[in-house]
């Protein structure tokens, strides 16, 4: 027995930043040069390190298509050209301990691996679960 | 942060699948080669901890719930200063004023209880408040702290499928090692099948029977698997091999009754729930869920005055106990399949004068229901043409939504504006907003139709394939799927989505 309801899965995904950084919100347009790599560092002069699961993840892809409007093949073809832009991480949690280790670190995860070591930054002014935010899909 | 003025190029080694072989630091109690950190239990009452210790073992490895909450209640009585016992019984809890009523004993009584049950009442406090971030943040601290402690996972993994986040609960439990529990093998089988990976769920399910043999609970479970999955004659099989095992396992007997339904076998699903209620008698919330589905069959026979005196029998019920959510959703339920629309609008009224008394409901639970209501509004505004209500009305939900932070509340509005765009014959903004609510079968007809509409063939075939898939035994799946799937499987039956309209 379970009572089991069968909804469809909803994906909120979270731009995480170390807890020293002060960068509270990003506009969209700012996340979109961060992942093409034109922007290379923060206000204080600090590198941008951008850590991601694999770019050909259903996740990745969500992200890539939201903030830069690619798609899988653009974004694999875009890779290839710039090889060592981002940093590729195996799980949620290997990103969070990246971030939450690194000053400068910025990464994006599945909302629900969220612990308490990194910050959530909004973007556009918005967190996840806001309406209309940026990084979700189903 | 800026984005001008950049120095030499940021070239970042590609490290692929080295920051996942753990690495960095490891939690304390991520250790599987030592003892599993076991999470603490604060009472005073020796015989309060037993109770607690024996409810969890019934739940978890036994998947014997009502015998759990009587174990739940026995040790709340023993110590009523035992928070996480409190907690513990609002989660597991078949009654709305018992879940509301322990949440706030288990948040009043936290000071007695240790950092970590403190994390998991503040947990299930938060995401009864919406707070969401915070509720996501004070689980993985805990799952973190105790990776591999049974009730910890449980208790994590089961909020996740409440939230429909199937693979990070699949993940945790896979984290865990644990191999040996019944009740995670049941909730993973139902994470796979709610990912429609069948194959998978169905090898949980075997293990599930093979871990407890001669019980009727996994031949249940396992009928449910396959009914989800559309398998609906050995979905009857399981059914009946459970009640064979034990005549007196009331959810296999609701569970032919429910299948039978959705094989269109309406007389025989009713003679089943006849059979059920008469020999069963249920906690509230089972009670509530089973007589909508019941009711429900009207709906699929299209005998809407039958349905109608089912329904008003379940309102009359939860407002005679005081529930209003319960009486609330039961209006709004009725005035989605009304013909007539002043009727719709009427049962709208009552269903929203349900809600101003707020008895025995969440404040989280009250707002979802009054977007619930808000997008029937919209979509019978939209029905009758008049796009001054409709406007007004999804003007409200938007608000709602835009400060509620909630995805039941979001997805009503983008059901509701979806709606009005696709009357509106503006199929692009239809789909945006109807990719926000694949959850309603509704949205989800809509959405097939949208994309057939723009162009888009590919999605078009996708989105009607998965809606003929649903088996879930809900009002809008009973107005939507079974017309849908006939027509898709039927060449004469014209254009593939034709039938995509509102339901009148």
């Amino acid at each position: 027995m379970f009572l089991f309801s069968g909804l469809a899965s909803g994906k909120q995904l979270a731009l995480v930043a170390d807890k020293d950084n002060t960068t509270a919100n990003v506009k969209a347009a700012d996340l979109a040069s961060i992942l093409n790599g034109k922007t290379k560092s923060w206000s204080d002069g600090k590198p941008v390190k951008l850590i991601l699961r694999d770019p050909s993840s259903r996740d990745m892809e969500l992200v890539f298509r939201r903030v830069l409007n690619m798609s899988p093949e653009q974004v694999q073809a875009f890779i290839q050209v710039h090889p060592g832009l981002i940093i590729v991480a195996g799980s949620d949690d290997a990103v969070l301990r990246f971030v939450s280790a690194t000053r400068g670190a910025i990464g994006i995860i599945d909302l629900y691996s969220l612990t308490k070591d990194v910050n959530v930054v909004k973007i556009d002014g918005k967190l996840p679960f806001d309406a209309g935010y940026l990084l979700k899909g189903n | 942060m800026t984005s001008q003025t950049r120095s030499a190029l940021l070239i970042f080694a590609v490290v692929l699948g080295l920051l996942s072989t753990g690495a960095a630091a490891t939690p304390p109690g991520n250790k599987p080669a030592n003892k599993p950190a076991v999470f603490p239990l604060t009472t005073k009452s020796p015989e309060a901890r037993r109770l607690v210790e024996q409810a969890l073992v019934l739940y978890i490895d036994h998947v014997a719930q009502p015998e759990a909450i009587a174990r739940l209640r026995d040790a709340v009585k023993a110590d009523p200063q035992f928070a996480m016992a409190h907690e513990l019984l609002a989660q597991i809890s078949l009654g709305s004023a018992e879940q509301l009523a322990e949440q706030q004993k288990a948040f009043a009584t936290r000071q007695h209880a240790s950092p970590a049950e403190r994390t998991i009442i503040q947990w299930y406090q938060d995401a009864a408040q919406h707070k969401m971030i915070p509720a996501i943040t004070s689980m993985n601290d805990v799952v973190n702290q105790y990776p591999h402690d049974k009730m910890v996972v449980w208790m994590a993994s089961w909020w996740l499928m409440t939230q429909t986040q199937y693979p990070r609960a699949l993940a945790i439990y896979s984290q865990s090692e644990i191999t040996d529990s019944p009740g995670l093998m049941n909730n993973m089988a139902y994470n796979y099948a709610a990912l429609r990976q069948y194959d998978q769920a169905v090898a949980f399910m075997a293990k599930y029977a093979a871990a407890l043999p001669g019980d009727p609970n996994p031949e249940d479970s396992y009928a449910e698997i396959l009914r989800l999955a559309g398998r609906f004659d050995q979905s009857i099989e399981h059914y009946r091999a459970a009640l064979a095992i034990d005549p007196k396992f009331y959810s296999s007997q609701f569970g032919l009754a429910d299948t039978y339904s959705l094989m269109g076998k309406q007389a025989q699903a009713r003679e089943q729930y006849k059979i059920a209620f008469e020999k069963f008698p249920l906690e509230e919330m089972q009670q509530v869920l089973w007589k909508t589905r019941e009711a429900t069959t009207y709906v699929r026979d299209g005998d809407f005055k039958s349905a109608d005196r089912a329904f008003q029998a379940i309102a009359d019920a939860a407002h005679a106990r005081h529930i209003s959510q319960t009486e609330a959703d039961t209006y709004r339920q009725m005035a989605i399949y009304q013909p007539d629309g002043k009727r719709a609008s009427q049962l709208l009224d009552n269903a929203q004068a349900a809600l101003r008394d707020h008895e025995n409901v969440t404040k989280m639970a009250l707002q979802q229901e009054s977007a619930q209501i808000l997008r029937a509004r919209v979509e019978l505004a939209v029905r009758a043409g008049d796009k001054k209500a409709a406007d007004a009305h999804l003007a409200l939900l938007d608000q709602m939504a835009q400060v509620a932070s909630d995805r039941l509340i979001e997805s009503a509005f983008h059901g509701a504006a979806a709606a009005l765009f696709y009357s509106e014959g503006n199929y692009d903004r239809a789909i945006e907003h109807l990719e926000e609510d694949s959850d309603n079968p509704l949205s989800v007809e809509l959405l097939a139709d949208a994309y057939q509409k723009s162009g888009d063939l590919e999605n078009a075939r996708r989105t009607a394939e998965s809606l003929t898939e649903r088996n879930d035994p809900t009002v809008e799946q009973a107005l939507v799927v079974p017309s849908f799937r006939k027509c898709y499987a039927d060449p004469t039956c014209g254009s593939n989505f034709k039938n995509a309209t509102f339901h009148q």
